[in-house]
């Protein structure tokens, strides 16, 4: 391709050219110190210890997001209501990832989801459960959260989300199909 | 209020996946006379004013206009850089038009110049530099990087746009086949363009659907390539663009909205955006955008169209939010050619992100095509005499939308 480009241009810059050299270079990129604010964290994390769900809510717009944002982005205000949410979740988005696995080296099919937890307006990324079929996942396929065995007071105490039975109309309409 | 505003040319490098032949401001001089000889009455020393960008990191070098005044011509000038991820050249493009309609004396034309040298740099460095502070975040309160890398190894740009497109499919009731079409449609126009990057004029859309998945519903088919380029843009003011061009691009409307996030959140909160194909960013900007050129109809009011597509799902959406077409009808307008190069409201013609994706360039190539478009210019040219073109640029994590509407008639309306 290089050879064939056709070099129309640079008549006023440059008259003649020399091929251009390809410098192999490498850097060590540095360690960086990363600021976040816990301040709306701190509760919802301690929540979780509990086995309790929490979601933050804007006063303003009534939006809750979960986990809390410290900044409602409708209303530039700080959301200061706690509310409880339910352990149920629906699927927002999900995408397959095809991921090799190291051990075996087999390409492993694993569906990836946005879930968004019921009564919250936001949505999360996070992991199905194993035994999900991938091709079962669908956009609205209701959840439930797994917890982890000891709670840590992190994130990672959602350990992943079993799917329920799913009752909605929708769902009988697929089947008819 | 500002001065009317002209596109008097636009020029383009060769792109291609490696430019061994050229380094980096080598390439975007490149851009620059082809730029120039577009409109022979003037030179180098005419233009006031610069205004560039492109994707940081990307290259490694990451403030390649330090090395770069001497090569674009702008020594001892007023230089600007603009970069704003993905909708950088939409950005830059927008900068430009600013810097001309505010009136500074003596600043009358600009060239606006956005360029990427992908080969050179690692993109997915670039990108995790991005997002990196966020999946810290995450990291720190409490999920393992290892499963953090998995739940985010889709990837960057296609991970999210996969989120995107498995979400429209779902809305829409559209198949594999819909998006394959799409493809086809992008590289059979590339083919036809001198510029272009993947030109594939014997692509079908089976061959399409043959390639494995690199995330489900994208399959490596229908993802854009990684590409060298540059584009530059000539801003200018109406008596001088007159002068310059036979005909003279009137920038009737500019908007650049931004959303919140969607996928993944700040400081590991939750994500504002629940559905990413709904787009209000998209709504927003055409909004403003078509409320700046007075138009009513866009529908009937807009003759070419350029869209940001990377990702075949992300045409048929961006052309539905933009009121181009209805909700849910754009696989419709693809089937039954309303969209190819003779019908009715042509959409990419050159090609799009989808066939050329020099990140930082993209989205300045997308108003730059179609003001070409208008002018008579481009590569591919619609048979049809183009009145009013449209460009459009999209990033971020799914929430960055830049627009351009352009005109051969200037829009006097809202001064």
């Amino acid at each position: 391709m290089s050879k064939m480009t056709r070099r129309k241009s640079m008549e006023y810059i440059k008259k003649e050219y020399a091929r251009t050299r390809t410098m192999p270079a490498s850097w060590y990129l540095n360690s960086y110190k990363y600021k976040y604010n816990v301040t709306h964290m701190k509760p919802f994390l301690d929540k979780l210890k509990e086995g309790k769900l929490v979601g933050l809510q804007c006063s303003n717009c009534n939006r809750v997001s979960f986990p809390p944002k410290l900044v409602c982005g409708n209303c530039l205000i700080k959301p200061d209501r706690w509310v409880d949410l339910r352990e149920t979740a629906t699927i927002a988005t999900y995408t397959i990832t095809y991921l090799k696995d190291e051990a075996t080296g087999k390409i492993i099919e694993k569906p990836i989801a946005c879930i968004r937890q019921d009564g919250c307006d936001t949505t999360i990324i996070t992991e199905l459960a194993p035994e999900i079929n991938y091709e079962d996942a669908y956009v609205g396929m209701p959840l439930k959260i797994h917890w982890a065995d000891n709670l840590e007071g992190s994130l990672s105490d959602i350990k992943y989300y079993d799917v329920i039975d799913d009752k909605s109309k929708d769902m009988a309409l697929r089947e008819k199909k | 209020m500002g001065r009317q505003v002209c596109v008097a040319s636009a020029g383009f490098c060769e792109h291609a996946s490696k430019r061994s032949d050229v380094n980096m401001p080598e390439l975007v001089s490149e851009a620059i006379a082809d730029c120039l000889a577009k409109v022979p009455s003037i030179g180098i020393e005419d233009i006031d004013a610069f205004v560039n960008g492109n994707m940081p990191a990307f290259e490694g070098a990451n403030m390649p206009e330090l090395w770069m005044t001497d090569w674009m011509g702008a020594r001892n000038k007023p230089l600007m850089r603009v970069t704003t991820g993905g909708t950088t050249g939409g950005s830059v493009a927008i900068a430009g038009y600013y810097s001309v309609t505010a009136g500074l004396p003596g600043i009358d034309t600009v060239l606006a110049v956005a360029f990427e040298q992908q080969s050179q740099g690692d993109t997915s460095v670039g990108l995790a530099s991005v997002a990196y502070g966020e999946i810290s975040c995450l990291n720190s309160l409490g999920i393992p990087l290892e499963q953090l890398s998995r739940l985010l190894s889709a990837g960057a740009a296609i991970g999210v746009a996969s989120y995107q497109a498995t979400n429209y499919m779902r809305r829409s009731n559209i198949t594999e086949e819909d998006l394959a079409r799409v493809v086809v449609h992008n590289r059979h126009n590339a083919a036809k363009n001198w510029y272009a990057h993947l030109k594939m004029p014997n692509l079908t859309i089976e061959d399409v659907l043959d390639t494995p998945y690199i995330s489900f519903p994208l399959r490596y088919g229908m993802v854009c390539p990684a590409s060298d380029g540059v584009c530059a843009m000539l801003f200018t003011t109406e008596e001088k663009a007159k002068d310059m061009a036979d005909i003279p691009v009137y920038v009737n409307g500019v908007a650049s909205v931004a959303n919140e996030t969607a996928i993944l959140g700040y400081d590991g909160a939750g994500a504002g955006q629940l559905d990413p194909s709904e787009q209000l960013g998209a709504r927003r900007s055409s909004e403003l955008a078509y409320g700046q050129a007075g138009i009513s109809f866009p529908r009937k009011e807009i003759d070419y169209a350029e869209v940001y597509s990377p990702f075949p799902n992300q045409e048929l959406m961006w052309v539905e939010r933009l009121g181009l077409f209805e909700e849910n009808t754009a696989t419709e307008m693809y089937k039954n050619g309303t969209t190819a190069i003779n019908g009715e409201l042509p959409i990419n013609c050159s090609g799009g992100v989808n066939s050329t994706n020099a990140i930082g360039a993209s989205a300045m190539e997308r108003p730059a095509e179609a003001a070409l478009q208008i002018m008579g210019k481009a590569g591919n040219q619609v048979p049809r005499t183009v009145h009013t073109s449209l460009g459009h640029g999209w990033g971020g994590a799914l929430n960055f939308v830049t627009l351009m509407v352009m005109s051969d008639e200037p829009q006097r309306k809202w001064r």
